[in-house]
């Protein structure tokens, strides 16, 4: 699993219909479940590990976890963005718990936590 | 379904990197004009930039000129390239880095303020979030921007484009969009051969596997001629995680070397320019490494110096994050042990080879008010994302003069029905097709045919006329299976169009891998019954074109134009 949200930590942004991580992911692959009022990865199996959903998630709750046949589970790399959008510092740690900083000039553009869908996004009925 | 009509000046088909830049240069230009963006995913975060980019990687740096560069692009290509094209990209580097760096794209430079060089074409930036700086742009231009909605097919009238048709991923509205132009700007195809990692990794891929090629097939399905689908992308890339080599190979200047610690590039290739050889060449020579026993392959990194450590995890975490993990996760430390490499799956795209639309000087294809832009758009390679940029202004200044004094489109109902229909099938078959076919059912089996038959990973890349024959008809079996598709709902209904475009993808690949009796780009296009390059009847372009009154590909070939004096094969 690449990317993993922590229903710990997860608040569903709220009440929103698609939060920042749903939005950001290139693939599609993240959904709400609206009753738990969490997000999660639906589809791992097609995730690239780019990372927007991590980056962009306010709660800190999406963990970024390489595929286990990519090297063993217990390393992470977290990514904290500073309040001024201009730098972002990535704290990465090894399997023996060593860690190392990098902050990174960026221009990240503040992101909202819901938007409208044109069109709405209703369930369909697909019987038709 | 609900139907929802847009009437537009400009559309654009993907809002990624040539398409947010065209839609800039378009409201720029030509303020009255209506531009609209259709976009699969969200445009803040879709595409290739997705994960960010640590390097303008065509750039002209400080006494280079559009001709040097069309020299070095048609010696890295191996002599063959539309030299036209690749200088009037080249043209506007300057033009599209000046403008994303005034929207915000932090790039690097020296103390005097001049950007700092990472190789000769390539220039360093912080492009962790250069894909929303681009939405943001589109955006603040006036573009309308609609996200996730993905289009199926174009919209014709008599011989001319006139929009198209999508659907949206949220509540299944379909889309009919009336334009004056339309500008493709999809990118090119990742799933097409079999990936690189199983399971959960399968999309691990290099390439943005959310390019499957949707505006070629489009294109292809409405009669467009296609260019160079047989000069495949194999990228030579770091083992597991599939990163980019640049970063190491020109950031940190380390040689390839094989299990015997010999830098084979600079032994065995010295005479195409060791480990700056040609591209394909750097793909080929670790190959043949590795095929004749002497692999595994690496990048050596070996005596970094910890501020060059600490560099290289640095630019990864602009671009391929995943790379630094990858270290940690298996206690590599790059300044001790050498980065092993591998190939990857091949790619159809126009950025880096130069598979897509034949267009003309101003990106016209040969199909009325379309346009093509970036990895969708053939004969330039080595656009990376300043050409994406430049071919999106290109398009949408020719796109925006052409349909100055144009009256509004008109679409048939009939059309309209019909691709309605095609959209929505496989939704409507769910629980009606007695054996159905998920999107991934094919995809596997499209991936293994291509993988055995048409010069996969597992032949080394290689393939002779007796194998493409086989691939091509076991492909030609695949359309008809297109009605046991299923969707059991609208995200599964994009994988639907995504893999029957990725077929459609296939089919004019394996008639251009075909066509071609020479080896011109090791790797890319290995020929083994055809070994040598053979200037003498192959110095120009296998291009084709479907006919879409009876299904059938002909091919045919289109001669190469030198305009930049000089040696081909000297950069």
């Amino acid at each position: 699993m690449p990317v993993w949200v922590d229903p710990e930590k997860c608040n569903g942004c709220h009440g929103a219909s698609q939060p920042p991580c749903l939005r950001m992911c290139p693939g599609d692959l993240i959904v709400k479940d609206h009753t738990a009022n969490k997000a999660y990865l639906k589809y791992p199996e097609d995730c690239w590990d780019c990372l927007p959903c991590v980056k962009v998630c306010p709660e800190e709750a999406i963990e970024f976890h390489l595929s286990y046949q990519f090297g063993s589970k217990g390393a992470k790399l977290i990514p904290h963005i500073h309040k001024t959008h201009d730098q972002i510092t990535w704290e990465l740690i090894d399997t023996q718990g060593n860690s190392e900083t990098f902050t990174i000039r960026t221009k990240l553009m503040p992101v909202e936590l819901d938007e409208k869908v044109e069109g709405g996004t209703q369930t369909l009925d697909f019987s038709i | 379904m609900e139907r929802k009509i847009i009437e537009t000046d400009i559309l654009i088909i993907g809002g990624g990197t040539a398409g947010c830049m065209a839609a800039v240069e378009a409201k720029e230009r030509y303020p009255q004009l209506n531009v609209t963006i259709l976009e699969k995913a969200h445009i803040d975060r879709s595409g290739c930039l997705a994960g960010g980019m640590n390097a303008i990687n065509a750039y002209l740096n400080k006494g280079e000129t559009p001709e040097s560069f069309v020299r070095y692009v048609r010696s890295d290509s191996c002599g063959l390239i539309r030299e036209d094209l690749v200088k009037t990209m080249s043209e506007l580097f300057e033009y599209c880095v000046k403008k994303v760096e005034k929207w915000g794209l932090p790039i690097l430079c020296d103390d005097q303020g001049n950007y700092l060089p990472r190789g000769r074409w390539n220039i360093k930036i912080n492009g962790e979030s250069l894909k929303p700086i681009l939405a943001k742009a589109a955006r603040s231009a006036g573009a309308q921007v609609y996200n996730w909605v993905a289009v199926t097919n174009l919209l014709t009238e008599g011989d001319r484009i006139v929009g198209a048709v999508a659907f949206s991923l949220r509540n299944g509205t379909f889309y009919v969009v009336k334009a004056k132009a339309t500008i493709i700007a999809t990118g090119g195809a990742a799933g097409l051969y079999r990936p690189n990692n199983p399971g959960d990794a399968s999309h691990k891929t290099w390439y943005c596997p959310y390019n499957t090629g949707a505006g070629y097939a489009m294109g292809i399905r409405a009669g467009a001629e296609m260019t160079s689908f047989e000069m495949r992308y194999v990228a030579l890339r770091t083992k597991d995680t599939i990163a980019p080599t640049g970063t190491i190979a020109l950031g940190v200047k380390a040689p390839q070397v094989n299990a015997k610690g010999e830098q084979f590039m600079k032994t065995r290739y010295a005479h195409l320019g060791g480990d700056g050889a040609p591209t394909p060449y750097r793909t080929y020579g670790p190959l043949m490494e590795i095929k004749e026993g002497r692999g595994p392959v690496y990048l050596d990194t070996r005596g970094l110096t910890p501020e060059q450590s600490r560099e290289l995890k640095s630019a990864y975490l602009d671009m391929y994050p995943s790379m630094v993990l990858y270290w940690a996760a298996n206690n590599i430390d790059p300044s001790k042990e050498p980065i092993e490499v591998q190939t990857t799956e091949p790619y159809i795209v126009g950025g880096h080879c130069q598979a897509g639309y034949w267009v003309d000087g101003d990106r016209r294809t040969t199909l009325k008010g379309l346009y093509a832009a970036g990895d969708v758009s053939g004969g330039a390679p080595y656009k990376f994302v300043s050409g994406c940029w430049a071919e999106g202004v290109i398009a949408a200044r020719a796109a925006g003069a052409d349909i100055a004094s144009m009256p509004p489109v008109t679409v048939s109902d009939e059309q309209i029905a019909a691709e309605e229909d095609r959209a929505f099938k496989a939704l409507r078959s769910q629980g009606k097709v007695r054996y159905p076919v998920l999107p991934t059912d094919m995809e596997a089996r499209l991936q293994k045919l291509l993988e055995q038959y048409a010069g996969g990973a597992s032949t080394y890349y290689e393939m002779n006329e007796e194998m493409l024959q086989i691939a091509r008809q076991r492909l030609a079996k695949f359309p008809a299976d297109f009605d046991q598709l299923v969707a059991n709902d609208l995200h599964q209904l994009m994988k639907v169009h995504e893999i029957m475009d990725r077929v459609d993808v296939a089919q004019t690949l394996v008639e251009h891998l075909l066509h071609r009796r020479e080896t011109r780009w090791p790797s890319y296009q290995t020929r083994i019954d055809y070994p040598e390059r053979d200037d003498v009847n192959w110095l120009k372009f296998v291009n084709s074109r479907l006919d879409p009154k009876t299904g059938k590909i002909e091919v045919l070939t289109r001669p190469y134009e030198q305009i930049i004096p000089g040696d081909r094969y000297k950069p």
